[in-house]
């Protein structure tokens, strides 16, 4: 019977590993957590304690560096790998950890987007059969989403086991995905989010975090979404998906030039040297947003338009459809684009169903995803707001946007599964 | 013989939602609450003959009142009922569920919507926690006081301490079984919180001493949430029964109550719990009303219990006065595991104020709602394998106001 007692985390120091390690140490999980120098270790044992709120963490934590990587993980259960998204660089650390490992340690990668099965080509055949992607979110305290992507070689003993784990001991929202470029979650995410920074070349940063904002159904505005995850770890996930993908919507994850003039001059949002991205703050703490076409910071325009506030006084006192109805009617340019937006999400959503999600799940892994990692509004919540799956198809048709043959074959009496949907929907 | 008054089911929020980071306001989450309850129960609102609302401090938090209209204003179908608002402080919605049974006893109304609303994190955690010391006498004990209610509460520790003798970590563990309980529940507030024994029994900057000796993690959480039951008399309920292919046996209903009030002032029940026994007569009144009038001898006859745990010591106390020990000796229940599920008594199954949450004016409709979803058995993952009968205790103020219910099912 396999028991996980003591894992390693890799990358320990990072938001993603250190919090990732915080929750195998609140199921009662010894960790090692594993960085460049002590000191490195010892932040990221803070950073799980913070995100637990309790100094009982530090009870099953302890700090190493890489040069006690071999001779610490052979009495290991899982290697919990967070390193920088960089296939290289994790590659040279499985290798290390090859041999050293005991037979049937689980080894899983934290990787947001690139392939499984490549990371691994190279490793050993115990290696390659107990390893997979185990995709949190970010932060994984408040955000239950969980990834999983088998490699091929698994048993589906092992596939059990490590399900169940996650979910009854990490308390994970598990959500099958298949091994292809950005999962699920990143390929359907990054695809909006992409967008928005291309549209922000032609309406401006606050126009479009103003159009596509809160009250349609995320936590973040877009952009502001970006600069929380920084642009360099965005744009090698975008730039991975662009390379490897080839759908109806490939254009769309063309990083435009002024973002990558962006991350050259390291505006890469509020972790990076600067803390200045797509908004920076003056020296008063007040709010300025950045110009796409001289990369400059300015004074936000006030931008206001009518059905917008409008639906944000709906959604404050719950009448959900009647707001959804001022975006659905609205005839100006804006309501052009916000409808564009959200129709985009929600046919490509279900358009990869079958490619990023096993089918039979239909589109409540997709949902899942997006509700529990992303804290978006899930696409087919978004289809019971907007009338159903023939009103959807109607608007959609409309926008000349393609038409997805899985929500064509949506029952009309469907209901997204997700709990709470209003939730999302945030009146700001 | 007494008309009895069945409960049909209802809906409640998800605790864990902040409305005010969400910006909404007190109208959509009644909108929300009822939205859940028609859809879950079937129930058409034109059948609905009076409405009860119960909730603590709308003027305070929302600067909202007289919440009983704001019911009308959610569908055509409920314009021109009678509706009121009860105030009870943490006890508020078990007034109104008190009310609405009398009507459906008295043969006045056949189905009443009984609904408990609070938005309390729309302020900051000190003007929040002064706000609830207008449960307790305000002026002679909360007015200038830092969180006034984990004091008084502390006094009550100090009561049990000087009588019987309290172990903290008993407390504790109070505590680590409602955070257990409700990683259950998918309504709770603190499902994805961590907490554990181990931590409820530190302290520090991530457990701080609150009161005199009452941690952070003894204490019920300040949250947002709204429940909606519906009550119905026996006629309603058989119509309803056939409508959706139930049995009458099957469904829920009030087989008993109390509700006793002691003096506000807690100096005053500081002395009666010297002179009593039971250091909260009353309460164990409220419980003995209950039993009497269910015609049961006492706990050994309950499945379960959805009990006020404002603060772990409370819990402590509720074990006693219910009777699942003598008193002083609940300790006896807490090692043995009678309280957690699996136990011959599980307390609080759904977290309880301290997991699930504890919107102070929707806190009793939420045990009413949660005693009916265990012996109707939907429960779902924190249910109570073959409830049949349920006791709820809900508490207003400083154990001030105590009302049971005993919710059973069968003829």
């Amino acid at each position: 019977m396999r028991e996980i007692k003591k894992v390693a985390v890799l990358g320990a120091n990072g938001a993603m590993g250190s919090r990732s390690g915080g929750i195998f140490a609140q199921a009662g999980v010894r960790c090692l957590f594993f960085a460049r120098t002590k000191q490195k270790a010892v932040s990221g044992i803070d950073n799980a304690v913070d995100q637990a709120r309790s100094d009982v963490l530090r009870n099953y934590i302890v700090p190493k560096t890489y040069d006690e990587l071999e001779s610490e993980v052979s009495g290991c259960d899982w290697i919990f790998e967070a390193l920088g998204e960089d296939q290289s660089l994790k590659q040279r650390y499985y290798e290390r950890l090859d041999g050293a490992l005991k037979r049937g340690t689980i080894v899983s990668t934290v990787s947001s987007s690139l392939s499984i099965e490549k990371l691994v080509e190279a490793r050993s055949d115990d290696f390659r059969s107990h390893f997979m992607g185990i995709h949190f979110f970010n932060p994984p305290g408040k955000l239950p989403a969980n990834e999983v992507i088998y490699h091929p070689d698994n048993t589906e003993t092992l596939k059990e086991f490590t399900a169940r784990f996650c979910r009854d001991r990490l308390y994970r929202i598990n959500v099958e995905a298949h091994n292809r470029p950005g999962f699920a979650g990143n390929r359907i995410g990054f695809c909006f989010l992409n967008e928005a920074v291309r549209y922000a070349e032609k309406y401006g940063v606050g126009v479009v975090d103003y159009l596509l904002g809160p009250y349609t159904g995320r936590a973040l505005p877009p952009l502001a979404t970006i600069d929380l995850v920084g642009l360099d770890v965005y744009k090698a996930i975008v730039d991975y998906i662009y390379a490897n993908t080839d759908d109806e919507r490939h254009d769309v994850f063309a990083i435009p030039p002024y973002a990558e003039l962006m991350k050259e001059k390291g505006l890469l949002g509020r972790k990076g040297k600067t803390g200045s991205g797509f908004y920076q703050k003056d020296e008063d703490g007040g709010r300025m947003v950045l110009s796409p076409r001289t990369l400059s910071y300015g004074r936000p325009d006030e931008i206001e338009a009518g059905f917008i506030e409008d639906a944000k006084r709906l959604l404050h006192d719950g009448e959900y459809t009647k707001a959804v109805d001022l975006i659905k009617k609205e005839r100006s340019e804006e309501g052009g684009i916000v409808r564009h937006f959200i129709l985009g999400y929600v046919a490509y959503s279900y358009a990869r169903i079958g490619e990023v999600t096993p089918s039979a799940y239909g589109i409540h892994g997709i949902d899942k995803v997006m509700a529990y990692g992303f804290s978006w509004l899930p696409p087919s919540g978004w289809v019971d707001l907007l009338g159903g799956p023939k009103e959807t198809l109607r608007m959609m048709k409309k926008e000349g946007i393609e038409i997805p043959k899985s929500l064509e074959a949506q029952k009309e009496d469907a209901r997204c599964l997700i709990h709470d949907i209003p939730k999302y929907l945030i009146a700001r | 013989m007494v008309r009895r008054t069945f409960i049909l089911g209802g809906y409640q929020t998800d605790f864990a939602r902040n409305w005010t980071k969400e910006g909404k306001g007190i109208m959509a989450m009644i909108r929300e609450v009822l939205d859940g309850g028609f859809s879950k129960t079937g129930i058409d609102p034109g059948d609905i003959d009076s409405v009860h609302v119960g909730n603590f401090a709308g003027e305070l938090y929302a600067m909202q009142a007289h919440l009983g209209a704001f019911v009308c204003n959610y569908h055509p179908a409920l314009r021109g009922l009678p509706t009121s608002r009860h105030e009870a402080a943490c006890a508020s919605s078990s007034i109104a569920a008190l009310m609405a049974r009398t009507e459906i006893e008295a043969g006045t109304y056949d189905l009443s919507l009984v609904m408990g609303v609070e938005l309390m994190k729309s302020v900051d955690s000190k003007t929040g926690g002064s706000y609830l010391g207008t449960a307790a006498w305000y002026e002679k004990e909360c007015a200038g006081v830092e969180f006034p209610f984990p004091k008084l509460f502390d006094r009550l520790y100090d009561v049990y301490d000087k009588k019987y003798g309290v172990n903290y970590e008993h407390l504790a563990r109070i505590s680590a079984v409602n955070y257990d309980n409700a990683k259950r529940n998918p309504n709770a507030q603190t499902r994805g919180w961590y907490m554990n024994l181990q931590h409820a029994c530190s302290s520090g900057s991530y457990n701080r001493v609150i009161g005199k000796r009452l941690r952070a993690s003894d204490c019920s959480q300040v949250t947002d949430g709204a429940v909606a039951i519906f009550l119905a008399s026996e006629e309603y309920t058989r119509g309803y029964a056939k409508r959706t292919g139930k049995k009458l046996e099957d469904i829920p209903y009030i087989q008993g109550w109390g509700h006793r009030t002691a003096p506000i002032l807690f100096d005053e029940k500081e002395k009666e719990a010297i002179a009593n026994e039971y250091p909260l007569p009353h309460t164990r009144g409220a419980v003995t009303d209950a039993y009497r009038r269910a015609g049961i001898t006492g706990a050994g006859e309950l499945s379960c219990i959805e009990t006020h745990d404002c603060f772990s010591i409370t819990e402590y106390a509720a074990i006693e006065h219910f009777g699942l020990a003598d008193p002083g000796e609940a300790y006896r229940r807490i090692d043995d595991g009678t309280i957690e599920i699996g136990g011959s008594c599980p307390v609080n199954p759904s977290g309880g104020l301290i997991g699930c949450g504890h919107p102070v004016g929707a806190t009793g409709a939420r045990q009413l709602l949660d005693a009916y979803l265990q012996v109707s058995g939907n429960a779902g993952a924190y249910q109570v394998e073959g409830a049949k009968r349920a006791a709820v205790l809900n508490i207003g103020g400083s154990a001030t106001t105590n009302v049971v219910h005993i919710i059973g099912r069968g003829e």
